[in-house]
């Protein structure tokens, strides 16, 4: 017979230790363990926990964050879920400021935005008809002011894997165009925007209706499109409008965002 | 995966992966007693004892001893884990996936939620990572989208924040209160 037993006596199991509030925690998501760190003070402290928001921030982060303007920033952050807040408040840059990345704060998931000088612009090189201004509301260092053309032509091209989500869920991205207009408002009514990936064929969107995303920027849904975790497919996409002909003008071009679809 | 060669006499190596009888003494397969806080004893083959973690390191260090008194784990909890080690007992000897995933759902699915948390302080002291992992995700399953208060009930935890520290902790993360489930 034994002499001793397995474990501390007197150590009673029917309080769940918090190393095990983690673990449950972690198999949760970024709402759910926000939201459940008041139900006790353990809870609380096991929600901060390291492990709890690793598991939550996507596993190729330290590469993203490490290309980026801010990982020296980013890298003096105290916890976890100090990183994951902020990724989701304000979209790191990262390829030499030609792109930025942020985090969907209630799922965790991927935002890319490709900015003015990640696209393919037609006449984008030429002076009279577009112009490159620095602006400060936005994240980038450059965006592109339309001056006047008769053929708009934007051009975006990604990995789809690039804006794929976490946890190999399939994500839907909508590509955003974002645009703020100037006086001359938006372009001429009947402008045809549109996106399109090859090979597989998104929604199109030609029915536009901008929305206000309340920093004085506009976007506008091109479509939607699956993603698999791994795929390298080239995503592609654009806006125009070259077939009425008639000038347009009045546009600065941000970027085109990518973005996993709520719920 | 063990020290066995350093020390023949060890009884805790015996792999669970071949069945195969014993050919000098054709015995049945080695049992261990476990035995419960609440004094239940757990008759189990060595195999599925093995499963457990910490019962092995015991047996690793106390090699002569047939009995493990558990004096902090109830017999029906034990119960259960010692039905699901069973289970997987036979998956190591004859893989299948997809029944392994089954069995595994439907082990959770018909335990209630108490069931489920007082298994979890179990598995992971006896350090079965495989069951563990499974509580942990059928937990996380049941929890989900639900109200703080949904959750203290579910776990029968006590609230220790007061009105004042629940409240500011609320507006800290607002974003994460919208749309949840009716309890």
């Amino acid at each position: 017979m034994a002499v001793k037993s397995v474990g501390e006596e007197g150590m009673s199991l029917s309080v769940l230790p918090e190393g095990c509030i983690a673990k449950v925690l972690s198999f949760t998501g970024p709402t759910d363990a926000c939201r459940l760190s008041i139900v006790s003070s353990m809870f609380k402290s096991a929600e901060e926990s390291d492990a709890v928001w690793e598991r939550f921030l996507p596993r190729d982060y330290q590469s993203i964050i490490f290309t980026s303007d801010s990982s020296v920033l980013l890298a003096s952050l105290s916890s976890k879920k100090e990183l994951y807040l902020r990724l989701c408040e304000k979209p790191i840059i990262i390829d030499d400021g030609k792109k930025s990345f942020s985090l969907v704060k209630k799922s965790g998931k991927k935002c890319y935005m490709l900015s003015a000088r990640d696209l393919m612009i037609v006449w984008g090189d030429t002076p009279s008809y577009w112009r490159w201004n620095s602006d400060s509301s936005s994240r980038f260092g450059e965006v592109a002011e339309l001056i006047s053309v008769c053929w708009l032509e934007i051009r975006g091209t990604n990995l789809c894997n690039y804006a794929i989500s976490r946890n190999n869920v399939r994500s839907i991205p909508r590509v955003q165009a974002n645009r703020r207009s100037s006086r001359a408002g938006l372009p001429a009514s009947g402008a045809d925007l549109w996106g399109m990936q090859e090979p597989v064929a998104a929604r199109e969107n030609n029915a536009q209706n901008p929305r206000e995303r309340g920093d004085g920027w506009l976007e506008i849904e091109l479509g939607e499109f699956f993603c698999e975790e791994g795929e390298d497919r080239e995503l592609e996409m654009s806006v125009q409008e070259v077939k009425g002909g008639d000038w347009k003008g009045g546009l600065i071009v941000e970027g085109i965002e990518l973005r996993p679809k709520e719920g | 995966m063990s020290s066995s060669t350093d020390s023949p006499t060890l009884t805790t190596e015996t792999t669970q992966l071949s069945p195969q009888p014993d050919t000098e003494t054709a015995k049945p397969t080695k049992k261990i007693t476990l035995k419960s806080s609440d004094n239940q004893i757990f008759e189990v083959e060595e195999s599925v004892a093995m499963e457990f973690a910490t019962v092995k390191s015991f047996f690793e260090d106390s090699p002569s001893t047939d009995t493990v008194p558990l004096p902090n784990v109830t017999a029906k909890p034990l119960s259960q884990v010692i039905e699901f080690c069973k289970e997987q007992i036979k998956f190591k000897a004859n893989p299948d996936e997809a029944q392994k995933k089954k069995y595994n759902a439907e082990f959770v699915t018909e335990k209630s939620d108490k069931d489920l948390v007082d298994m979890i302080p179990v598995a992971n002291y006896l350090e079965i990572k495989d069951l563990l992992d499974v509580l942990n995700q059928a937990v996380a399953d049941r929890i989900e989208n639900k109200s703080v208060e949904y959750v203290r009930s579910f776990f029968g935890i006590d609230n220790d924040f007061t009105a004042e520290e629940e409240a500011a902790l609320r507006r800290e993360h607002a974003w994460a209160y919208e749309g949840v489930d009716e309890d």
